[in-house]
């Protein structure tokens, strides 16, 4: 893979989410052709990303800046829609 | 003729040379993003593009920018894909006329050959998903059509909604879902939730040309999307019944997916390149659970790319925020002409209109803002005199340049509602807005020097003819 840049991206192993760096991550899916790729899921951010896309999706130490998520990024996500209150007649 | 599914569309657009099949091997990242992407680049005849050699995937078969141009959303519409934009938001609102046309029901959808039940849930296993942009939380589903009904109200199916929401895939069963607060799947997740209920839906992937447009059209809150379908198409929306939900999905869906919405749950979603050309920050987002997936053998995955404008989405739902728009101010005031909402789905609209009395004109911008789309869009309303067509933007740059006199001509409204997406909103959601009075005074507002237009010759209609005439002929001499 080549960037516009003419550098090219390897996707390095991984070993913590490229978004939030949590250690903790799991397998969504694997490619139907065995050994092409797996599909990896972050357990904290819910980040997903494929093994074989560029280190700049795939790699923390590629992942851009303006894109990684910190704990606080994470904890004080707003909700939306907020929550309703339960309805009287129905409690 | 009008289509009952994305397949006779692809063959239609492939006959019409509007379709680009590539052969050759690609990747699923970021080879099917940036060929999207790149389609979006190339015009207003850009193809729609169609992979069934991606790495990885055995029988992958993807379809994108099956709407990205003027062209394809003529076809869309069966008009002759040179049809100027203009044109094709007159046969929007001609068409428009007929709504509705009651639905067809049809027995033995394709989508039934195939089903996945329970623990046999597997998205990955149906769809070939892949990323859109760099900084999406992860794969989308963003061009389907999400059917719910209203839990207060569930025999009406004038209140069921068919909507495009953007969904996340999170799990092998698991989507985050985003209900815009304006659109009708947030007021029945809302009734849902008040009653301590999950929120059953059906999301129907693959469609007919025109459903994907009427799912991204505000329709009235009691106006069905199938209906109107119909009445577009020329042709009753063949729809059947799904089998879990018992919610009505078009007959021709590559794939339908059912669940619910689940009760009262918020879980982290995004953030994901949105239609404002911005990517939306990462919120806690309701939950869908899909409990069962019906597919055609073979489906082929529709998805879309969007971006910064112009993408699929614009000409998707260009046309399709027009027509309403003009509908209801029609509706109170017939001096309006034409609406064009066609920028980042009517964040800023260009109205022209007739003038009653001098003040008219901003009322009809205070108007459009209070539509129900108006409120969460309309952030910026220009309106021009009844002969500067919207559409020609360097018509709408001289009504602007002449017409306004910033002292008085703008009026901007405080803490107004919008859509949480636009960027300059602050807080999200909140804005003020600008109606920009582009027309020329009139009684008693005699502001301005405006009693010497200059205006096209008399006899220069008769000498458009004559030209138009001698450049064929000196055309046909080479």
């Amino acid at each position: 893979m080549t960037t516009p840049h003419g550098e090219t991206e390897q996707p390095a192993p991984t070993t913590v989410c490229p978004r939030c760096a949590a250690a903790e991550f799991g397998e969504l899916a694997v490619s139907p052709v065995p050994g092409a790729w797996r599909v990896l899921r972050c357990d904290r951010c819910l980040y997903s990303w494929r093994t074989t896309e560029p280190a700049r999706r795939s790699s923390r130490a590629a992942y851009p800046e303006r894109f990684r998520m910190s704990r606080a990024d994470i904890d004080e996500a707003p909700r939306l829609p907020p929550v309703p209150d339960i309805r009287e007649d129905t409690r | 003729m009008s289509y009952d599914d994305l397949r006779s569309y692809l063959a239609a657009l492939d006959r019409q040379g509007q379709l680009l099949h590539v052969t050759e091997r690609v990747d699923p990242e970021p080879d099917l993003g940036a060929a999207a992407n790149a389609a979006n680049r190339l015009g207003e005849r850009a193809p729609a593009l169609y992979f069934d050699n991606v790495t990885g995937f055995e029988s992958a078969r993807i379809a994108v920018n099956a709407h990205g141009s003027w062209a394809n959303h003529a076809i869309a519409f069966d008009l002759p894909p040179e049809t100027p934009t203009r044109d094709q938001v007159r046969e929007f609102i001609r068409r428009w006329e007929n709504f509705p046309v009651p639905v067809e029901r049809r027995q033995d959808p394709p989508w039934a050959e195939n089903t996945l039940d329970g623990a046999e849930v597997n998205l990955f296993d149906v769809l070939p998903l892949f990323r859109l942009n760099d900084g999406d939380g992860g794969f989308y589903l963003d061009k389907a059509a999400v059917v719910s009904r209203d839990p207060e109200d569930p025999d009406n199916l004038d209140r069921q909604n068919v909507g495009t929401y953007r969904m996340e895939v999170k799990g092998t069963n698991r989507l985050g879902l985003q209900p815009v607060p304006m659109h009708d799947i947030a007021l029945h997740l809302d009734a849902a939730e008040r009653r301590g209920e999950d929120l059953p839906v059906a999301v129907a992937l693959g469609n007919d040309p025109v459903i994907s447009v009427v799912a991204g059209t505000p329709l009235g809150h009691e106006q069905s999307e199938y209906e109107m379908a119909g009445a577009l198409r020329g042709a009753p929306a063949p729809v059947s019944r799904a089998p879990r939900t018992g919610l009505d999905v078009p007959w021709g869906s590559e794939v339908v997916l059912e669940g619910v919405i689940e009760a009262r749950e918020r879980e982290l979603e995004g953030p994901f390149g949105e239609f404002t050309g911005h990517y939306s920050g990462g919120r806690n987002m309701p939950v869908l659970r899909v409990d069962r997936i019906s597919h055609r053998t073979d489906p082929i995955f529709e998805s879309l790319y969007l971006g910064m404008p112009w993408t699929e989405v614009d000409y998707l739902i260009g046309p399709a925020t027009c027509v309403p728009l003009y509908q209801q101010l029609r509706a109170d005031f017939p001096e309006v002409r034409a609406v064009n909402a066609m920028y980042t789905h009517g964040l800023l609209a260009v109205v022209s209109t007739g003038r009653r009395y001098g003040g008219f004109a901003r009322a009809v911008g205070l108007r459009a803002m209070t539509t129900p789309h108006g409120l969460g869009y309309c952030k910026t309303v220009i309106v021009v005199d009844e002969d500067v067509d919207p559409f020609d933007l360097p018509q709408v740059m001289w009504a602007l340049s002449t017409k306004v006199n910033p002292a008085c001509d703008l009026v901007n409204l405080p803490n107004m509602s919008v859509l949480e997406l636009d960027p300059g909103s602050q807080p999200p959601g909140i804005t003020n807005k600008l109606v920009i009075d582009a027309t020329t005074p009139v009684a008693p507002d005699e502001r301005g020097h405006y009693g010497q237009p200059v205006t096209d010759l008399p006899e220069t209609a008769a000498w458009i003819d004559r030209l138009t005439t001698l450049l064929a002929e000196r055309g046909g001499d080479r």
